[in-house]
């Protein structure tokens, strides 16, 4: 197996062993992206109570005293899941408990001494957004660090497609034309939205900030032929 | 020639989309480790400077029109966002741009808006990129970007299909390839009902 082969072989792999992520991160940036519209098609989100009861707890009082205020109430109540507790305002607590298919809304009404718990219906945008944020080694949960890990081994194997993906294209030298210019072009698009740039659009909305003389753009001029200037962009 | 269209859509379009992906990737990477990264920085989200205040009168009351007229009248037209005003009706602005963002208050007790520009921080920059899409602004360039994000989704599910098209076509590579993918799956329905 020479170099090349096991180029080829890097990629294929590498993305068969992560379509499921790569496939959830591109499903669930359907609801980020389209938020309002799903909103108007499926209404607010609907919760269903859970229990409303008597609950005694001293009141946490700093970062590490809510911290153990959530724990306790997770496991005191028998939810299951991650968590996060918030102090709403001096009369009431709230603890998000949430697992990728589930979440509880916990709030502790300090003055009452009363714990209500509601649970949130399954809605798919709610499911693939809740996949697509969940990341970083802050949480309660061992687990919650082993998926932050995995998000970072995914965010390597995007790195890797890229390096293998241009490898591979180099190869094709048939394509290089064409592939320069797609890289090109693509360059061309992103200075001109970039906001370091003045842009024009063609009705007059001025938008963006800070001219700078000193900046590399491309200027897009007719049909998708490129060049540089050391001037900002304008179209 | 359907499986040369295929390959070349999937190579064309990720030479295309080659700089979201890395967008997307780094900006990931440092949403996963925000806290490390703000620790290395100092602690804290970026400071916020005063870039200048001024004596300012206005005369809406609805706290949408207030913003534009606001934007309009610093030159500062663009993608924001604007809360309720305060009590006292201050009205606070962020003018949303990845690379400054800026914070412009109108205080009408006092009569001045203040404009402050928060300090660039890559990780806050690359968050603010990630964080980018959708139609809700007023403005064409935002417009233009939410429809490369839309790009981009399509991109990723393509790029899936003809990735499982080409793969089932080098038959040598079937039974290892099937082997991994069933591996990947597996590790993420574990943590489906795991987590």
């Amino acid at each position: 197996m020479n170099f090349l082969h096991l180029n080829r072989r890097t990629h294929l792999y590498l993305a068969l062993f992560l379509l499921p992520w790569f496939l959830m991160y591109g499903l669930s940036s359907i609801p980020f992206a389209h938020n309002a519209w799903l909103h108007e098609m499926y209404g607010p989100v609907k919760f269903t109570p859970r229990f409303d009861k008597h609950y005694e707890a001293e009141i946490p009082r700093d970062e590490e005293a809510l911290k153990s205020f959530g724990e306790r109430v997770v496991r005191e109540n028998g939810l299951t899941g991650s968590w996060g507790t918030y102090r709403a305002n001096p009369k009431q607590v709230n603890v998000y408990v949430h697992t990728f298919l589930s979440a509880t809304q916990v709030t502790y009404f300090v003055d009452q001494q009363r714990l209500v718990a509601t649970d949130r219906q399954f809605r798919w945008d709610n499911f693939l957004t809740g996949m697509h944020a969940r990341g970083g080694f802050n949480h309660p949960l061992p687990l919650d660090d082993v998926w932050a890990v995995l998000v970072d081994l995914v965010c390597l194997g995007f790195l890797t497609w890229i390096t293998t993906g241009l490898i591979m294209w180099w190869q094709l030298r048939g394509t290089r034309l064409w592939g320069f210019l797609a890289l090109g072009s693509v360059s061309a698009c992103s200075s001109c939205s970039w906001p370091g740039c003045r842009l024009r659009v063609p009705f007059g909305v001025e938008s963006e900030s800070i001219p700078s003389s000193e900046r590399i753009c491309y200027e897009t001029l007719g049909m998708g032929l490129l060049r540089t200037s050391r001037r900002g962009c304008s179209l | 020639m359907i499986s040369k269209l295929i390959r070349r859509t999937h190579m064309y379009l990720a030479l295309f989309l080659s700089p979201w992906v890395l967008m997307y990737t780094l900006s990931t990477m440092a949403m996963n480790h925000r806290e490390f990264l703000r620790d290395l920085a100092g602690g804290g989200p970026p400071a916020f400077v005063t870039e200048r205040e001024m004596p300012y009168q206005l005369s809406e009351t609805d706290p949408k029109a207030a913003a534009e007229r606001i934007l309009g009248d610093l030159g500062m037209h663009g993608a924001y966002s604007a809360g309720k005003p305060q009590a006292d009706g201050t009205l606070v602005i962020q003018r949303l741009d990845p690379v400054a963002l800026r914070r412009i208050t109108w205080q009408p007790a006092a009569r001045t808006v203040k404009v402050e520009r928060q300090q660039f921080q890559t990780s806050a920059f690359l968050e603010r990129m990630h964080r980018r899409r959708g139609y809700q602004h007023d403005v064409a360039l935002e417009d233009g970007w939410a429809f490369s994000v839309d790009l981009f989704i399509a991109a990723m599910i393509l790029w899936g299909a003809s990735g499982l098209w080409m793969w089932w076509e080098m038959r040598v590579t079937r039974r290892t390839g099937a082997l991994v993918a069933l591996g990947g799956l597996g590790l993420f329905v574990f943590f489906l009902f795991a987590m």
